[in-house]
Order: C-alpha cells, then sequence, then structure tokens
C-alpha cells in the first residue's frame, strides 16, 4: 500500500547522496511523485511525505522535532549500546552453493566412484570429530581435577592450620588470593588474545548454525583459549561450569579437521579439499556441536538434537545420522579414557564430564500425585530464571557501554573471583550445619569450627567443584544438609552465578544453574517432607534434581534437547516425563517475563540473528519495503578498475553482487549520469541508481547471475581478464580449486595491487557467477521472503520486478531488524560496532 | 538325581542325617531328634544317604556358625568385631571351603558340595557364609589383620595402644575431678590429655591417608569398624562431652578482611561507572526506500 512513500522517500534519498543533503527535500519529492503517485491510486499530502520520507533517516522518536524545524540529516549518528541495534560486523554464511560453470566442470569431471569416497570421507571426519572432542574434554576434566585438588587442599591445609593457631584471615587471603590470580590469567588469555571465546561460546554456536558468520569463532587459536579458560575460570573458583564450553570445543574441532589444515598454524595437510566451503563445513560444525554436547552430559541423543534444535533448517537423514556417530564416538571416547585415567578400564562409567550419577533405587521413583509438585517446581524456576536473566540483562549492558576495555574487564574478573572466594569462606565460617563424616563422600572435609570427626555442611557446597556439589546435592542421603544452610547457598550462589554470566572469561551456565536449582530443589524436597510428615515420597535427591532441571530451563529456555540431556544424564528413562513438564512449563513461564539467556545475549551482541519465522504481525510489509536500494551491479564484461573501485569502497562494503546485462542501446553509454538515467524510467531508477560517479552503470538490466566478494577477489588475484586470456597469459583456466584454497580468509581487496593498464581490462564474470541465483518478485511478503531466506540458507535473495530487472537485495539483516517487541513490530537500526 | 519334590528331597537328607557317626553335636542331635521323627512316621529307608564325612563337615559348620554369631552379638557394642572374631571367621571359611571343595568317596552324585550346597531350593549354607561374608566385608576387618588374617596389624595394635592409653588419661582426669561434674569444669582434661589425643587423632587421619591412597575402590575408604568406632567414641567424648574442640576464634580479622574485599567491587564499578567513557555506537543509515516509514504504517495500521 505504501508504494508512494517508498517511491518518494526513496528518490529523495538519492537526491540527498547527490548533493549532500544541504538542498531541501522539496525538489526531489516533486520529481519523484510523479510516476509513483501514478501507479498506486492513494494520495497523501505533500507534508505526509516529507514527513515519512525523513522519518526514513531518523530514529522515530527524538527526530519528529527536528524534522519540523527542518534540519534534514543532522540527526546524531552516535548513540549508547541498546538491545535495538544490528551490527556490521556480522556476515552470512554462504550456505546457497553457487553452481557456476566450474562446478558443473567439476561435477562432471569427478565420476561415481570418487563421489563415494567423499562420502566415506565425511563418515571419517566424523568420527575424528567425535574422538578429538571426547579427548579434548578428558584434558580439560583431568587438568580441572589436579588443578583444583591441588589448590582446594592447600587451602584445606592451611584452614585446618589456622584454625587452630587463629588467624583465618590469612587462609581467607590466601584463598581470595589464589583465585583472583587463577582467573586473572584466564582472563587476560582471553581479553588480550580472543575475545570471542569468552562466555559459554552456545550463543556463538547458535549463531554459526543459524548463519550468521563469527569472527574468529572457529578457529584454531579459538579453541586453545577456550580450553585454558575453561581450565582456569573452574580452578580459579568462579561460579562456572566447564560443560557448555564443550560445545564451542567441539564446534571448533570439526570445523577445524573439516578443512584439513589450519590457517593458524598455516599448515595445510592437501587434505579433504572437498570440504573447503561454507556449506559442508557449518554440517560438520552441527556435528561438532552434538559431539560437545555429548562428551559434556554423556548424551549422545542430546547432542544430536541440540544441533538439530538449532540448526534444523538445514538438515537432512544423512545429516542426522552421521551427527549421532560422531556424538556416540565422543562420549565414548571420552567415557573410555576417563575410565583409563581413573584406573577401571573396562567399567566404562564416566560418559560425560558431568555425571548426574544413579537414580534408580526405590526411594527417587515418582508417584503420579507427585507431578502437579514438579509443575509447580517448574513454575518456580521459570520465575527464578526469568529474575537471574533480567538481572544478567543489565548487568551484561553495563558491561557492554562501560567495561569495554581489556584491562577493566580482567580486573572485573579478578574481583568476581576474589569475591566468590569471600563469600564461600563467611558463608563457611559463619554456618553451624555440622555433619558427621561418612566414609569419603566429601573430597575436601572442612572441619573448622565442627568437632572432630564432622565437617562443615557448607563447606561441601562452597568449598568443592560446582559439578561435584551438584551431584552430592542429588545423592546426599536425606539429612546431610539443614534447610538454613541450603537457602543461604541458593541466595548467595544465585547472585554469584549471574555476576559471574557475562565476564571476559570462557565458562558456562549450564552446572550454575544446575546447582542453584539442585539447592533450592533440595530444599523443597526437606520442606515438602517436614510439611507432609511422610518421608516415603520425599527423598530430597529427586526434587533436587527437578529443581536444577526447572532452573536450567527458566534460564537458557532450551526444551526439546534439554529433556534428552537431563534424561540421559540421569540415565532414567521414566524421569523423562516429569523433567519435561517442569521444562515446559519453566518455559512458558519464562517466557512471560524476559528472553532465554542465549537469545537475550545473541540480541546483546547485535548479531543478526534469524528466528525460526518472521514476526507474525508482518505480512502487510512487501519485499520492497524489506529489500536495500540500490544495489550495487555489475555488468556480466566489466572493466577491472570498476570493479576493484567497487569493492575497495568503504561505505558499501558488500559481500554479493547481482551480474546484470544492458540492453542493447544503452551498453555503449557505460556511464549515465544519474540525473538524465534516473529519471529515465520508472523501475529503473530503483534497479541501478546511488552514486552517480561511481556505481549506475546501466539502466534496464536484466538479472543475470550474482556474483560474490570472494570469487572477485580471487578473480582479481589471479588477474583473469580478458585481454589477457586472449593474448593467452593466462597459463590454465582458473578451477573450483582455486576458490577454495583462498577459502576461508580471502585477501582484503587493498592486498591485491591492480596496476593502471590492468584497471582497463575487462573481466568476464560469466563463468564464475551463479548463473540462477534465487529471487523474489517486490510484491512477496516478508514471512515469505523470510521462509525462502531461511530455509535454504541464503546469503543473498535478489528482488526482481516483472521484467527481471534488479530492484533490490535482501539480506540477512534487512530480515532480521524486524522483531516482534513490547509494543508490536519493532525496527532495528544499524551500527558499527 | 531323579527329580524328586522338595519336600521328599529335604526329608531325605533329614533321614541321612539322623544316621551320624558316634561324634554329636546339638546341632546334630537336632537333626536327628527330627530325622527319628520322620522314621516312626513310617518312611522308606532306602533313601541314598549323606556321606559321613559329609555330615561331619556340615556339622562341623553348623558349630562354627553358632559360635561366629555368638561372638558378633556379644562383641556388637561397643565394636569389637575384627579383635574378637577373627579367628572364629577364619575357622568357619575354612570350613565352608572344605565343603565346597570336598568330593564323596563314590559317585558323582554322592559329592558333598553338592548334596550339602545346591541340593535344595534355600541354599542355606550358602547363604550363612554369604551372610558372614557380607559382614565381614563391610566390617572391613581386613584392613586391620596381618595380611594371613592373623591377628591385628602393627598400625592396629598401635592405635588400639594409644586408645587405651587415651581413655586412662581421660579416666585418670576425670577421678580428680570428683564426682559433681559441670560442662565447665573439663578445662583440665582438656588440657591434660591433648597431647594424648591429639597423637590419636593424627595417627587415625595417618591411617586415613594411607588406606586412601593404597585402595582405589569404594570399600577400602574405611578403616575397619573396630578402629572408626574406637575414635569415633573418642572424639564424641572430647568434642561433646568434655566441649574440647576449637573455639570460635578471630571473627574480627575475617570480617575486616571480607568486607573490605567486598567493597572493591563496589569502588571499581562506581569508578568505571563515572570515569569511563561510555561506549558509543555509530549509526549507519541503511540503503532502503523507505525505513521506518513502514513500521509508522505498521504501526498506524495496528493502532
Amino acid at each position: 500500500m505504501a508504494n508512494v512513500a517508498k517511491k518518494v522517500s526513496w528518490s529523495g534519498r538519492d537526491r540527498d547522496d547527490d548533493e549532500d543533503g544541504r538542498v531541501g527535500e522539496t525538489t526531489p519529492l516533486l520529481n519523484g511523485t510523479g510516476p509513483g503517485a501514478a501507479g498506486s491510486g492513494r494520495q497523501l499530502t505533500p507534508s505526509s511525505f516529507l514527513r515519512i520520507g525523513q522519518l526514513s533517516n531518523v530514529d522515530l522518536n527524538e527526530d519528529i522535532r527536528e524534522l519540523e524545524t527542518e534540519v534534514p540529516r543532522q540527526r546524531p549518528n552516535e548513540i549508547p549500546h541498546n538491545e535495538k541495534l544490528l551490527s556490521l560486523k556480522y556476515e552470512s554464511l554462504d550456505y546457497d552453493n553457487s553452481e557456476n560453470q566450474l562446478f558443473l566442470e567439476e561435477e562432471r569431471r569427478i565420476n561415481h566412484a570418487a563421489f563415494r569416497t567423499v562420502e566415506i570421507k565425511r563418515w571419517v571426519i566424523c568420527a575424528m570429530i567425535g574422538i578429538l572432542t571426547g579427548l579434548v574434554a578428558c584434558f580439560i576434566d583431568i587438568v580441572v581435577e589436579n588443578l583444583a585438588g591441588l589448590k582446594y587442599r592447600l587451602v584445606k591445609d592451611n584452614i585446618d592450620k589456622f584454625t587452630a593457631k587463629g588467624g583465618l584471615s590469612f587462609s581467607l587471603l590466601l584463598w581470595a588470593t589464589l583465585n583472583a590470580s587463577v582467573v586473572m590469567v584466564g582472563s587476560v588469555i582471553v581479553a588480550f588474545i580472543e575475545p570471542v571465546a569468552a562466555g559459554s561460546g552456545i550463543p556463538q554456536i547458535k549463531c554459526y548454525l543459524n548463519g550468521v558468520k563469527i569472527p574468529h569463532v572457529v578457529r584454531l587459536k579459538t579453541l586453545v583459549i577456550k580450553v585454558c579458560g575453561v581450565i582456569l575460570s573452574v580452578v580459579g573458583g568462579l561460579a562456572v561450569g566447564k560443560e557448555g564450553p564443550m560445545i564451542h570445543s567441539g564446534s571448533v574441532i570439526a570445523a577445524g579437521i573439516s578443512q584439513g589444515r589450519s590457517t593458524s598454524l598455516k599448515r595445510d595437510f592437501k587434505i579433504f579439499e572437498y570440504f573447503r566451503r561454507d556449506t559442508e563445513k557449518r554440517d560438520f560444525v552441527s556435528a561438532g556441536a552434538a559431539a560437545g554436547v555429548s562428551a559434556a552430559f554423556g548424551a549422545p541423543v542430546g547432542g544430536v538434537l541440540f544441533s538439530l534444535e538449532e540448526g534444523a533448517s538445514f538438515w537432512n537423514q544423512f545429516l542426522t545420522w552421521r551427527i549421532f556417530f560422531a556424538s556416540m564416538i565422543s562420549t565414548f571416547t571420552l567415557n573410555s579414557v576417563l575410565s583409563v585415567y581413573h584406573g577401571n578400564a573396562w567399567d566404562l562409567s564416566s560418559p560425560g564430564l558431568i555425571n548426574f550419577g544413579r537414580f534408580d533405587s526405590e526411594k527417587m521413583e515418582y508417584t503420579i500425585q507427585e507431578i502437579p509438585i514438579f509443575i509447580f517446581m517448574g513454575v518456580v524456576g521459570g520465575i527464578l530464571g526469568a529474575l537471574f536473566n533480567a538481572l544478567n540483562y543489565w548487568l551484561t549492558m553495563f558491561r557492554i557501554r562501560y567495561i569495554h576495555r581489556p584491562c577493566l574487564q580482567v580486573v572485573e574478573a579478578m574481583l568476581v573471583a576474589a569475591v566468590t572466594a569471600t563469600v564461600g569462606f563467611v558463608m563457611i565460617y559463619c554456618s553451624r550445619d555440622c555433619q558427621p563424616l561418612q566414609g569419603s563422600s566429601v573430597a575436601y572435609p572442612l572441619q573448622l569450627f565442627c568437632a572432630d570427626g564432622e565437617y562443615n555442611s557448607m563447606a561441601t557446597a562452597f568449598f568443592n567443584t560446582p559439578e561435584k556439589s551438584v551431584v552430592n546435592l542429588f545423592h546426599d542421603p536425606p539429612g546431610s544438609y539443614n534447610p538454613m544452610t541450603l537457602g543461604m547457598f541458593t541466595v548467595m550462589y544465585f547472585f554469584l552465578a549471574c555476576w559471574t554470566y557475562g565476564l571476559t572469561v570462557s565458562a558456562g551456565v549450564f552446572i550454575p544453574s544446575l546447582l542453584i536449582g539442585a539447592a533450592w530443589g533440595r530444599l523443597f524436597g526437606i520442606s515438602l517432607s517436614y510439611l507432609t510428615k511422610s518421608s516415603i515420597w520425599a527423598d530430597p535427591g529427586k526434587y533436587a534434581l527437578m529443581g536444577a532441571a526447572a532452573q536450567l530451563g527458566g534460564i537458557v529456555r532450551m526444551t526439546l534437547s534439554l529433556t534428552v540431556i537431563m534424561m540421559e544424564a540421569t540415565g532414567n528413562v521414566t524421569y523423562g516425563f516429569p523433567i519435561m513438564l517442569v521444562l515446559m512449563t519453566a518455559k512458558i513461564v519464562g517466557d512471560y517475563f524476559v528472553e532465554g539467556l542465549y537469545d537475550m545475549h545473541i540480541q546483546l551482541q547485535s548479531v543478526p540473528f534469524l528466528h525460526w519465522e518472521a514476526p507474525v504481525t508482518s505480512h502487510s510489509l512487501t519485499a520492497r519495503e524489506v529489500m536495500s536500494t540500490p544495489v550495487t551491479c555489475l555488468r556480466r564484461i566489466e572493466r577491472v578498475g570498476t570493479v576493484v573501485d567497487i569493492l575497495s569502497d568503504t561505505s558499501s562494503n558488500h559481500n554479493g553482487f547481482p551480474v546484470v546485462e544492458s540492453n542493447p542501446d544503452t551498453t555503449q553509454a557505460g556511464w549515465v549520469p544519474l540525473g538524465r538515467g534516473c529519471s529515465w524510467g520508472g523501475p529503473t531508477r530503483a534497479g541501478c541508481s546511488g552514486d552517480p560517479h561511481t556505481r549506475c552503470l546501466l539502466q534496464v538490466a536484466g538479472l543475470r547471475g550474482l556474483i560474490l566478494r570472494s570469487q572477485l577477489i580471487v578473480l582479481l588475484k589471479h588477474k583473469v581478464f580478458v585481454e589477457r586470456t586472449n593474448l593467452s597469459l593466462v597459463q590454465r583456466r582458473l578451477k573450483l580449486k582455486d576458490f577454495r584454497d583462498a577459502y576461508p580468509r580471502f585477501p582484503p581487496i587493498q592486498s591485491i595491487h591492480v596496476s593502471q593498464d590492468e584497471r582497463e581490462c575487462m573481466i568476464d564474470l560469466s563463468e564464475f557467477m551463479n548463473p540462477s541465483p534465487y529471487t523474489v518478485p517486490q510484491e512477496a511478503s516478508l514471512p515469505r521472503v523470510f521462509k525462502l531466506f531461511r530455509a535454504l540458507g541464503l546469503r543473498h535473495l535478489v528482488v526482481v520486478d516483472n521484467r527481471n530487472e534488479v530492484v533490490g537485495m535482501v539480506t540477512r539483516k534487512d530480515l532480521a531488524r524486524y522483531r516482534l517487541g513490547k509494543e508490536g513490530l519493532e525496527e532495528l537500526s544499524l551500527a558499527q560496532t | 538325581w531323579a527329580p524328586l519334590p522338595a519336600p521328599a528331597l529335604a526329608l531325605a537328607l533329614l533321614g541321612l542325617a539322623a544316621a551320624a557317626g558316634p561324634r554329636q553335636t546339638p546341632a546334630l542331635e537336632l537333626a536327628q531328634e527330627l530325622a527319628e521323627e520322620l522314621w516312626s512316621a513310617g518312611l522308606p529307608g532306602d533313601l541314598p544317604e549323606l556321606e559321613p564325612e559329609c555330615r561331619s563337615l556340615l556339622a562341623a559348620f553348623a558349630e562354627g556358625s553358632a559360635a561366629l554369631t555368638d561372638c558378633l552379638a556379644r562383641r556388637a557394642r561397643p565394636v569389637r568385631l575384627c579383635q574378637g572374631c577373627h579367628g572364629h571367621y577364619r575357622r568357619l571359611l575354612a570350613q565352608y571351603n572344605s565343603i565346597a571343595r570336598a568330593v564323596g568317596n563314590s559317585s558323582e552324585s554322592h559329592n558333598c558340595a553338592k548334596s550339602i550346597l545346591t541340593s535344595d531350593r534355600l541354599h542355606i549354607v550358602v547363604t550363612l557364609s554369604e551372610f558372614f561374608n557380607e559382614t565381614w566385608e563391610a566390617a572391613n576387618c581386613a584392613n586391620c589383620l596381618k595380611n594371613n588374617s592373623e591377628g591385628l596389624s602393627n598400625s592396629t595394635e598401635e592405635f588400639l595402644d594409644l586408645f587405651n592409653k587415651s581413655l586412662t588419661c581421660f579416666e585418670h582426669n576425670l577421678q580428680g575431678q570428683g564426682i559433681d561434674l559441670s560442662p565447665n569444669n573439663y578445662t583440665e582434661v582438656c588440657k591434660n590429655c591433648n597431647e594424648t589425643y591429639m597423637k590419636l587423632n593424627d595417627l587415625y587421619n595417618h591411617l586415613q591417608r594411607l588406606n586412601r591412597q593404597g585402595g582405589e575402590s569404594a570399600h577400602s575408604a574405611h578403616l575397619c569398624i573396630d578402629v572408626e568406632d574406637a575414635m569415633n567414641i573418642t572424639r564424641k567424648l572430647w568434642s561433646r562431652t568434655f566441649n574440647c574442640s576449637l573455639p570460635c576464634s578471630d571473627t574480627v580479622p575475617v570480617i575486616a578482611v571480607s568486607s573490605f574485599i567486598l567493597f572493591l567491587p563496589i569502588v571499581f564499578y562506581l569508578s568505571s561507572f563515572l570515569h569511563s567513557k561510555q561506549k558509543k555506537r555509530i549509526l549507519i543509515l541503511p540503503k532502503r526506500i523507505q525505513s521506518n516509514a513502514n513500521l509508522v504504517n505498521i504501526q498506524e495500521k495496528y493502532s
């Protein structure tokens, strides 16, 4: 419906570009109104035109006033970071295969048998992903166990010594300094070497599987930093887990192996060259993520479902089967290596980094009348999870705005570590909850002021790695904790975990969430058995498990995969039903308040993330309104200088260029000044306009194909120019291999030298472009465009008119900016970050 | 065997037991009595016999188990199982083994192991022996016995020695105090016996550590029940009755140090809020026919 307004504003903008915005809007308005108004029946007053046209440039609420004072284009373009931004930093992956002539040739050359070896290679890669992920998990586990053991023994001996002699404040200082210094190292490597390794990595992998290229996310360096960072932050006693980062590690391993080389190490093993493109890499990354989940929780099916939940639009049966294979191999590797390490080689009793232990005693069974209680726990988990997320939201916002310098980030992490130790110490010091020692169930029993032969029960929760604390809460016999201890622990740990997530350290949120949930769940179970006076079905361990599920569900809001992960981690299928109910309730209740932690962080990072569906109220938007225009187009046979200029233009850092072919009558024109050319026909202007001096290349331009920046760069690098070919200066024809060799780090255009003579050469794109790009007509609705884009994993979607002329281009950022907010449909703005 | 019905089999066994040799024990007497009852009920006498050797083995086992049960029950509190009953246990084990290994003189069917251990549904001998074994394992007695299970190991002897010493020390000091012991009057005990008690405690911890390093499985994490129990009793006396455990000291420095550390983040956040330059994002103009105008339209439509 808004055709008129659109056209007007567009031409107004053009004029602005043209004249640097100093001229008022009246002239272009009048110029532009002609064809548009004639085309559409709707009439608007000039003033409303004006308003709408200017609104296109500015933020809604701030600038109305400014508009009225007739100062166009003088809006502030610097704003504080907020969640309604899309960063330019992120680009899409090229999931769509470019079926150009080179590709067809290669396919013709490779015979059937060769494709079979490709298939076998895929399986081999999956097996290697599984094995390596398992080994990395083992490495992390063993190192953490030993280092943490060392630290706790040191502190325990110190505490024991000073309890007798007096001067416990020294122990406190020792503990705090130890924690802070270990965390400092962990934080320094993350903050200064590879910031993308911060956090759990699940949001980043979610984005990657969604089709967003996060810079550096699957590099070897990231893996190294991630692994070391996780070890250091867990050993540093932060309220974090090592499970979430396993997913990221698995993905990096997958991406690395499938390429058969490492650009960080500058080693090329000359294997798996076929897989050097985004399509294949992303499939393997999903296998790696699954293998990571599987190693972390001993949940192979959960891992597969995790990948399915996060990257499901690019899925097929064979891929699923391969991913399952990788998952299984991963958990089996971890299991066998850890069994050997623990000394019972054929036992295979530790399938995951965290093992919830067995839940099969009779007391652990549940009855039907308990199900409402579980659902109630789900509600509590949802509310607490929402609270956690809301607090973390504010904190993260503050961090992005004010604590953005690496040194500050390191200091913050150190402070959190010191405070975590202090809080733990004070809690232990103040607690008078002593429990008798029973065998060796407590790893580091702290006696402190308890009677001999007893230990401080608060210390089992605080003075331990979080994984062990979780298992203790699940399995310690009833009566091991008194309610006061649990209550205090829940409250303190809740705030500590919330404060910790988002620091510049590699660390996951799974285990802290489970721990918080297990603590209040156990408290809940204990109070239930007080209330009912019948301890038959009130084993606190069972409620601890449900509480853990509820809390985790309330924070991360995963559904299917989390249910299966929890089910597999407990090893008890009958728990599937209550866990599912708990997670469902937690999600429903939590979503009512605030979204999940991972989605929240994705949004705060301004990532153009595409959800499953377009916003529900967006059917009235058409491709015309969504698309970016004008589009920078290239001709099928293009001058090298033009290509270089376009690529080096920093203001329009485009990655895909429609290749068009001019009509015969305008080809020789070449450069048509915008003023004449664009007022020359309605649709043509939309097709290729913009800055007349560099970009407006042709008038009536039928779409012939699409070419990517990376391809152009390879072409320029190899100097595949028409003149050189004619003079047979080019030794050989370019093959697909040349493009793969440059993948994934194509050199920037600045590094390619093109001499003045070469600038005058021509370049023939016809055999390199993708001759059949996906297109949509201008009238297609946003949900329709969205579906096509999301389901096919596109990067560029060309909008054409009914004469197959390029009108605009839809990219990820054009779609991701529409979001359903609190007051209906919102639009995010683009920003440089 | 022909598949005899179970009651008939039991009768047969009892009947065989009745024809025991001259060495008569109470258990055998009982068996004989029962058998005689059955005989008098007119059962046929040509049932297969339990061989005399087997019968004597069974009898010995019965005696041994009775003695062990007696010993275990008598030494249940305070726990002295391992010290007192290891001889009984060892003997019973030997008897069971001789039953299990013994082979009757003639055909295979008269094998003692088979006829005593497996020929009925109840397997009473096996059950009994399993019970004893499990109890012994749970008590973890092997831990404080010598490797050949003959007598207590040196470390255990040492421990028990110290234990007796500290008990005498307690007694000694309490006697000096008179009879009316109010809780505050134990300071003497705490002072005088501290050395012995500490030695005992250290030795126990040392043993525990040794044990934990030596064994991998969950069972051997425990010391043997005698030692554990002795230590528990002493500790309870020491900490609960005499109230000698450490007082909660130096609260002030702990509070000072912790409040200092807790104060640091507040300073940090405040200073970074006040002094750090807020990060600004540069907005980029989208190249679009119409940007927010669409939104305006939509909002108009929906409002």
